[in-house]
């Protein structure tokens, strides 16, 4: 068990965003990897294990734990296990859970709304906007070089209504030969995921295969991070590559038009992008390349992920106000570059961009 | 029993099963009047108490033994209260790690001078309690050498101030009597929490010295002539500012190294001198980085088969031991072999400096110690190699555990305790002075 590897030298607690919010040890990644050390003593205490199933869900699996950890503890997958184990051990505690397992089953996304309304709200909201959006909606054999997984988040949110119409407004302004994959896309299944639910995604990441590869694309693009992990990682794709849009935007432009910056901006980096994904320099690289000036926040976690707003929202509004109050951002707009942080940063009533609403704002003649 | 109860005995010592029933509170004050009212709780209910910092320590004191005691955690109290560049001193809270206040420091231009590698959690209060020290202890001292004063909170709720020189107290009966038998700043300094719960402490703080460093690595084809060197910059004072030796290291972690060696860092000017003692390979910024990182990491890496852990977390090489470090060691392995112990790497700060029980300063080499863990050997049988080993130590002249040298041995400093705990309670952490204690720690491994 990897867990035995922890040498409980407590590294991670200064890190862990969950031990900074609560102080206090049963929180950190030390305090739970200790509980599994000693699991053999306090197994019996059904009180004591439901405490502890119920801490594996209070983490926003950031990973930053395991990155700090000299011990070569591989701690995410460890709260992945330890999280599938929980709910199989004891389904009655995540009844709550069940609400999002259905939809996901049934209609396959998170809101448990009809299948065909996934590209419903945000095409007639843009439509008058951006001509011919309803053409570029995914239907059998129709292709493209390029096809466009929106995810849940983005499909259903208005607050999210921005950064497609600054996504599609980009990729038209460029001519980009894309489609939509709209009704016909499934959640990319990272909820379930993140409950240890291996098995639950099966489905949906066979239907999106099946999708992608029929409409012949060679490249996957999605703003959301948690997405990108599920189709880069898990989807087992043999002749697309799966792509974070600024990973797309950075390849295809060596000089975009600068940016007019009239506001103060940092830049929050999404763990599952930076931290588990390795997309480091291609984020900034393309906020460089349009000239914006920014600080860079805390490499730190917005208490957006691991299903953690479902979870213990409470702990995840605590997260995202200490980092809000201790970096000074409420001055600044947070760039971003994930739909969950941005639905955190919102949360907090914080400005906030995606990266590609300053490209589009740049092609869209917002040079100086 | 919750699991808040539970979680406070992780700490990075073998000693961390616990008898968590034993626990009856665990507390994370904010301040000195909530430090209070912990301890107010176990002494109505006649529990002990035990104070823990960030457990990165290995001497298994934080733990608390097997006493119904209530634990008092001081991670919630980090906060910078005041500093005084002029004066050389910040005021901190006990809870805050070394690396915060150097990070509240830097921009100032000063530091405080006391680096133990595990700096990025280890507690103020709790690198006191050990008089831990790192890497630069042999310029710069152990923690009691760094620290001005620490405020303190005993079993009745009274409240001292200690410094170099006494006691001050709201009790000026208390304050008499701990005078009297003159306790001071050296009495808490190692006391591993049997003293009180500190709250605050006034640290000494120094301007960032400007002085071009050279780094090198010096290479040995044994550790005989590792304490010659060792020994020649003690004799010399030699002002090195970096001294960290390997003398074994497993080979899934030394990256590609050949221990024995010693990483040194040294100003320009001593280049000459330093010569005259080692013979070395000079490191530019990157290599000397590098070789940092592989020292600091040896303590958490773990060899691609098995799981290190820290039997006997340390040894003090000093005089007739350090000059024969490599037939002392030999004498150690073959304890360590016969009790069945397979060595995973020892490595520590040498040149070096540490305290023993009767406040003697003593100079040498710190060499921390890590085996694999055994599989199938008991608790009872594990504790029984540690005592063989002080045993040992004593026959060779050696420190045991020179940073953490409680409670296995130094009788000096335990009837040193145990004479003012006559005074201020005996409330506090009271396993560690139990003759029972080495079979309390034994059932916890």
């Amino acid at each position: 068990m990897s867990y035995e590897k922890c040498v409980r030298c407590g590294s991670c607690l200064q890190f862990c965003p969950m031990f900074d919010a609560t102080g206090e040890e049963q929180y950190s990644p030390r305090g739970k990897a200790y509980l599994l050390q000693v699991m053999d003593q306090i197994e019996d205490d059904e009180e004591l294990g439901k405490e502890f199933r119920r801490l594996l869900f209070q983490c926003s699996m950031c990973g930053r734990c395991e990155e700090t950890c000299s011990s070569g503890v591989d701690l995410l997958k460890v709260w992945h296990e330890q999280r599938a184990k929980a709910v199989e051990t004891a389904p009655e505690e995540f009844e709550y859970l069940e609400p999002l397992k259905d939809a996901l089953a049934n209609v396959k996304n998170i809101y448990g709304l009809a299948e065909e309304d996934r590209a419903i709200y945000w095409l007639d909201e843009l439509e008058d906007e951006i001509p011919g959006l309803a053409d570029r909606v995914y239907e059998k054999g129709k292709t493209a070089e390029n096809i466009i997984f929106v995810g849940c988040l983005m499909s259903f949110r208005s607050s999210q209504i921005d950064v497609l119409r600054s996504l599609f407004k980009t990729l038209e302004k460029l001519n980009i030969d894309y489609l939509v994959m709209g009704a016909e896309e499934n959640c990319c299944g990272h909820p379930l995921y993140l409950m240890g639910d291996e098995k639950g995604t099966l489905k949906l990441r066979e239907h999106n295969k099946k999708v992608i590869e029929a409409a012949g694309a060679k490249q996957v693009i999605t703003c959301c991070p948690g997405c990108l992990i599920q189709l880069r990682e898990h989807h087992e794709f043999e002749n697309v590559e799966a792509l974070h849009h600024t990973q797309f935007f950075d390849r295809l432009l060596e000089d975009p038009p600068k940016y007019h910056q009239t506001e103060e901006f940092s830049y929050h980096d999404p763990c599952e992008l930076h931290r588990i994904l390795d997309i480091k320099t291609e984020p900034r690289s393309l906020i460089n390349k349009m000239g914006i000036e920014f600080r860079e926040m805390d490499l730190s976690c917005c208490g957006g992920g691991g299903l953690l707003r479902m979870t213990d929202p409470n702990l995840s509004d605590l997260i995202i106000q200490l980092r809000a109050a201790r970096e000074k951002v409420k001055e600044t707009t947070v760039i971003t570059a994930c739909p969950s942080c941005r639905e955190q940063l919102l949360g907090q009533d914080l400005e906030t961009k995606d990266i590609v609403e300053l490209l589009s704002s740049s092609l869209e003649g917002g040079t100086e | 029993m919750r699991i808040r109860d539970v979680v406070i005995g992780a700490n990075a010592s073998m000693y961390y099963k616990l008898n968590f029933r034993k626990i009856k509170g665990v507390y994370y004050p904010r301040n000195t009047q909530e430090v209070i009212g912990a301890v107010k709780h176990a002494q109505s209910d006649g529990f002990t108490v035990t104070p823990k910092g960030g457990g990165s320590g290995l001497s298994g004191a934080c733990t608390g033994g097997n006493d119904e005691r209530v634990m008092i955690s001081s991670l919630q109290m980090k906060e910078i209260l005041t500093v005084s560049k002029d004066q050389g001193y910040v005021d901190v809270q006990p809870g805050i790690s070394i690396d915060k206040i150097n990070e509240f420091l830097n921009p100032m231009g000063m530091r405080f001078y006391v680096a133990p590698s595990s700096r990025d959690i280890a507690t103020a209060a709790g690198v006191l309690s050990t008089d831990g020290g790192g890497n630069d202890t042999w310029v710069n001292g152990t923690m009691r050498d760094n620290t001005i004063r620490v405020k303190m909170v005993l079993y009745d709720g009274r409240l001292l101030t200690i410094d170099a020189k006494g006691v001050k107290s709201n009790d000026p009966d208390l304050e008499a009597r701990l005078n009297e038998i003159g306790v001071t700043l050296h009495d808490v300094a190692s006391s591993h929490g049997t003293l009180g719960f500190i709250t605050e402490m006034r640290l000494l703080i120094r301007p960032v010295v400007e002085e071009t460093l050279i780094g090198g690595l010096a290479e040995f084809s044994e550790c005989n002539a590792l304490g010659k060197v060792l020994t020649d910059m003690i004799e010399r004072t030699s002002p090195v500012r970096y001294g960290e030796a390997i003398t074994t290291a497993h080979k899934d972690v030394r990256e590609g190294f050949d221990p024995p060696l010693l990483i040194l860092e040294f100003p320009e000017e001593n280049e000459v001198d330093i010569r005259d003692i080692t013979d070395y390979k000079p490191l530019d910024s990157k290599e000397l980085a590098r070789m940092k990182d592989i020292r600091i990491k040896l303590p958490k890496r773990n060899p691609n088969e098995g799981v290190q852990f820290a039997l006997f977390e340390g040894y003090g090489f000093h005089g007739d031991s350090l000059l024969n470090l490599q037939d002392s060691l030999n004498e150690v392995e073959a304890l360590l072999n016969d009790h069945g112990m397979k060595p995973f790497g020892k490595y520590g700060h040498g040149p070096s400096k540490w305290y023993l029980g009767d406040n003697t300063p003593t100079y040498g080499l710190i060499l921390h110690s890590r085996e694999i863990r055994p599989e199938g050997k008991t608790g009872e049988e594990l504790l029984d190699t540690v005592l063989a080993i002080v045993d040992k130590c004593e026959e060779l002249g050696v420190t045991p555990k020179p940073e953490h040298k409680w409670p296995f041995s130094d009788a000096v400093k335990k009837k040193r305790l145990d004479d003012i705990r006559q005074v201020i309670g005996e409330g506090f952490n009271p396993f560690l002075l139990s003759p029972e204690c080495n079979d309390v720690l034994g059932s916890m491994v």
